[in-house]
């Protein structure tokens, strides 16, 4: 008896769901990524309690250095002179009530310089601030 | 002569798809940067033409040191010792205010991790008695999932600029 030549199976190895594996993906990452206003490196703070901040703040940040840069959140970050803080504080209160500051300040620098910004936020009635840190980690 | 019919294929060619979304995730895994996001609120008290006046004696002050030690009314301390040292003052009374002092000096992260400490500080009232205990894991754990829970703000802290050490103490 002759016996009938088996049925091969293809080699080939389905790819049509990649695309659509792929673009789920990519709808995932562009929902997610939050484009950063600030992007000065600094050495943040470690604290156990830490909130989520809004997504639309202003941000001050201050480097080791003392070098401030600041953004009211619809633009990248500039430079500022420490003297112009305050009107700039004033400018987001008054553009955008009730939006937060948030303080993106190294952790080895002078609390001279906080003191300032802070004064000037303060003095433009910010309501609310934010002092960006990192999560604490056990290896103390 | 037999000539030879070549029919068009009716599928539409989609294998190079995948390439071009693949390569359009790599982008966006590059570009995105993980920030960070989250961080402790301070409030700012309403800049008060008349702004209560505490007495020294009525508060207990944190000053922190340019090497970053901790002077905590006017005694040398750890910064793991200030929950023993605030917790009779209080559960004695629990609106006592605590200020922080940073010397012009001192590193802003000291500053940060004697405020953190002290939000994590809780008072639980069960009827007349007050207890001062520290937040639990779990408590943390809720507040980051929940940001409608207001964690630490039991106790009155402040942190007074030089101006208004200046202007209104002493």
């Amino acid at each position: 008896m002759r016996l009938k030549a088996r049925h091969k199976a293809g080699a080939i190895i389905p790819t049509a769901s990649m695309a659509d594996i792929a673009f789920l993906l990519i709808v995932f990452f562009m929902l997610t990524i939050t484009f950063e206003k600030d992007k000065t490196q600094v050495a943040l703070p470690r604290t156990e309690l830490r909130f989520e901040i809004p997504k639309e703040v202003a941000y001050i940040a201050l480097t080791n250095d003392g070098l401030i840069r600041s953004t009211d959140g619809e633009s990248m970050s500039a430079t500022v002179p420490p003297d112009d803080v305050i009107s700039f504080a004033s400018n987001v209160v008054s553009k955008y009530p009730g939006r937060p500051i948030v303080l993106k300040a190294d952790k080895d620098v002078p609390y001279e310089k906080v003191d300032k910004i802070l004064d000037s936020l303060k003095q433009a009635r910010v309501e609310l601030i934010y002092l960006l840190s990192e999560q604490v980690t056990v290896d103390k | 002569m037999k000539l030879d019919k070549k029919t068009a294929s009716d599928e539409i060619p989609t294998s190079s798809m995948a390439d071009i979304a693949f390569l359009l995730i790599v982008y966006f895994m590059l570009t995105a940067t993980f920030a960070a996001t989250r961080g402790l609120d301070f409030a700012l008290p309403k800049d008060d033409e008349n702004p209560p006046i505490i007495e020294k004696e009525d508060s207990v002050l944190i000053e922190i040191q340019p090497s970053g030690e901790l002077v905590v009314d006017q005694k040398s301390m750890r910064l793991d010792e200030i929950f023993d040292y605030l917790e009779p003052k209080l559960e004695n009374n629990p609106k006592k205010p605590v200020i922080i002092r940073p010397q012009p000096a001192a590193p802003y992260g000291e500053m940060v991790r004697v405020f953190d400490l002290l939000r994590t500080i809780k008072i639980q009232r069960e009827g007349e008695a007050v207890k001062v205990v520290t937040v639990t894991m779990s408590d943390l754990q809720k507040a980051a999932d929940d940001t409608s829970i207001d964690l630490g703000k039991d106790i009155n802290i402040s942190i007074p600029t030089q101006r208004e050490i200046d202007a209104f103490w002493f």
